[in-house]
């Protein structure tokens, strides 16, 4: 758990622009037209027929700005309110990609994974990194859910990757078991990388944790692995993926290696 | 992030994709980006990139080339989209001979994307292979919406409003390439691909239109 100054720091550093506002609809203004209810990318937008005026659900919310930024209200009725919260800030930083994470600098979920794996070393021979894309496709994700699958793959072994390089270990109590602050369960998210690496023998357990944990959760999520290659992008490290009935990948992101100074770790 | 990983749709549409990517390490090559920023779109201009942006200004379908530039900083991810393998070879070319010593990534399916490497002489370094989709799948949109929506990976695009869209084009409102460009501008970071979400719609408006011609013969 982070003591009350890194707390306030970490708060500080979260954003670079200070206070940020949280989405709601001014019923003043609302004429129940709907035109936004199609602009919403989790659904959190509804009408209410008593009122024929529309609402925003701040439980589905994920504060990702897209009604504001595409001003979709003819009346200006979607208006932002202080996020008044850490957790509601940490929230709309992850599921906004314009904003930059203020500890990891990165912008969109604020982690570099294999992008800049060629100069990082971040994940190494020997090693395979896990990338869980928790809420993707578009379905969003519950902290909550975020904490049952890096506890999962925590148990079996996966090193979670630190504050330093991704968002949600910040969140975390314990990184060696990726249990979450219980106060930031209830919060949704667009999506939040649950970030890991592990032995390329330890990966068959990875994944099984991973077949056993996705029928608890009450989302998706999009699964990434990352592998050091050789130098025709082939890897045997996938070969375990036939033991387990998991469909050989398709597509990849491949760093080409033009990076410097260039690791060949 | 792995936002332009795990795009679907069927595999000869996806073999029409792809996205490049220039990125500066934190701590390492991250100041003073501006200069090496412009090699990587003076390349993929030089090539046809259909689309490219930052992520801090917005995509090439919405502002022009100037306004983007001007807005460069230190905090700028600088990508974009090809249709063709041919673009990333020549592509990878040309950012190995500028030698910027920035991270290079191209995302796509890899039947195209490895022997594409290996025409341009470059060394694939790591990969981030994509195992899909896992977890409460009953709720997602239909295949069709995802292949739109996920040419986004950050989620910008609604599934409904793609709805609307397929709606407006079906009525004539729209045309499927103008469509696609309203769907395109939600992209920020302009690594959506215009081109195939206009082929995408109008073949499932189409279909959808042959298939009512045929139901009206019965």
């Amino acid at each position: 758990m982070m003591s009350f100054v890194s707390y306030i720091i970490f708060f500080k550093k979260i954003t670079k622009k200070g206070a940020k506002k949280m989405t709601v609809i001014n019923k003043e203004l609302c004429n129940g037209c709907k035109i936004c209810n199609k602009f919403c990318t989790v659904d959190a937008i509804h009408y209410l027929a008593e009122e024929k005026k529309c609402y925003i659900d701040q439980d589905r919310c994920t504060e990702c700005y897209v009604c504001l930024r595409q001003k979709v209200c003819p009346r200006g009725a979607i208006q932002p309110v202080e996020l008044d919260s850490f957790y509601k800030q940490f929230q709309h930083v992850i599921s906004d990609p314009v904003e930059t994470h203020g500890v990891t600098g990165v912008s969109g979920r604020g982690t570099e994974e294999v992008k800049t794996n060629d100069v990082s070393g971040r994940v190494k021979k020997g090693e395979v990194g896990v990338a869980i894309d928790m809420g993707r496709p578009g379905m969003g994700v519950f902290l909550r859910d975020a904490e049952k699958v890096a506890m999962a793959i925590a148990a079996v072994g996966a090193e979670l990757a630190p504050q330093e390089h991704t968002p949600l270990a910040a969140l975390m109590t314990d990184l060696k078991t990726g249990k979450l602050e219980d106060a930031c369960h209830g919060y949704h998210l667009l999506s939040v990388i649950v970030e890991a690496k592990c032995k390329e023998g330890e990966l068959k357990q990875v994944l099984e944790a991973l077949q056993k944990v996705e029928k608890e959760i009450d989302t998706v999520f999009s699964l990434g692995l990352i592998i050091r290659t050789d130098e025709k992008g082939q890897t045997k490290v996938l070969d375990t993926l036939d033991e387990l009935g998991i469909p050989q990948p398709h597509r990849g992101k491949v760093n080409v290696g033009l990076g410097k100074p260039l690791s060949l770790a | 992030m792995t936002h332009s990983l795990h795009r679907s749709g069927p595999i000869e549409s996806q073999k029409k994709d792809f996205n490049w990517f220039m990125y500066q390490t934190k701590g390492v090559n991250d100041v003073n980006i501006k200069p090496k920023a412009l090699e990587f779109i003076a390349a993929a201009e030089a090539v046809g990139s259909e689309n490219w942006g930052d992520v801090k200004s917005g995509p090439r379908t919405q502002y022009k080339t100037e306004e983007i530039i001007d807005r460069i900083t230190d905090k700028s991810r600088i990508r974009g989209v090809f249709t063709k393998r041919e673009q990333v070879v020549e592509f990878l070319k040309i950012m190995k001979e500028k030698d910027t010593g920035l991270s290079v990534v191209i995302t796509g399916v890899l039947s195209e994307v490895l022997p594409a490497c290996e025409e341009a002489e470059v060394t694939p370094h790591s990969i981030n292979y994509s195992l899909g989709v896992w977890g409460k799948k009953d709720n997602l949109p239909d295949d069709t919406t995802l292949s739109i929506t996920t040419m986004c990976g950050h989620h910008m695009i609604p599934p409904k409003y793609v709805e609307h869209m397929m709606d407006q084009v079906k009525k004539g409102r729209l045309t499927a390439d103008e469509a696609a460009i309203k769907l395109a501008n939600f992209c920020y970071c302009g690594i959506y691909n215009q081109v195939r979400c206009s082929d995408i719609i109008s073949k499932t408006v189409n279909e959808a239109a042959e298939k009512e011609v045929a139901s009206t013969k019965e």
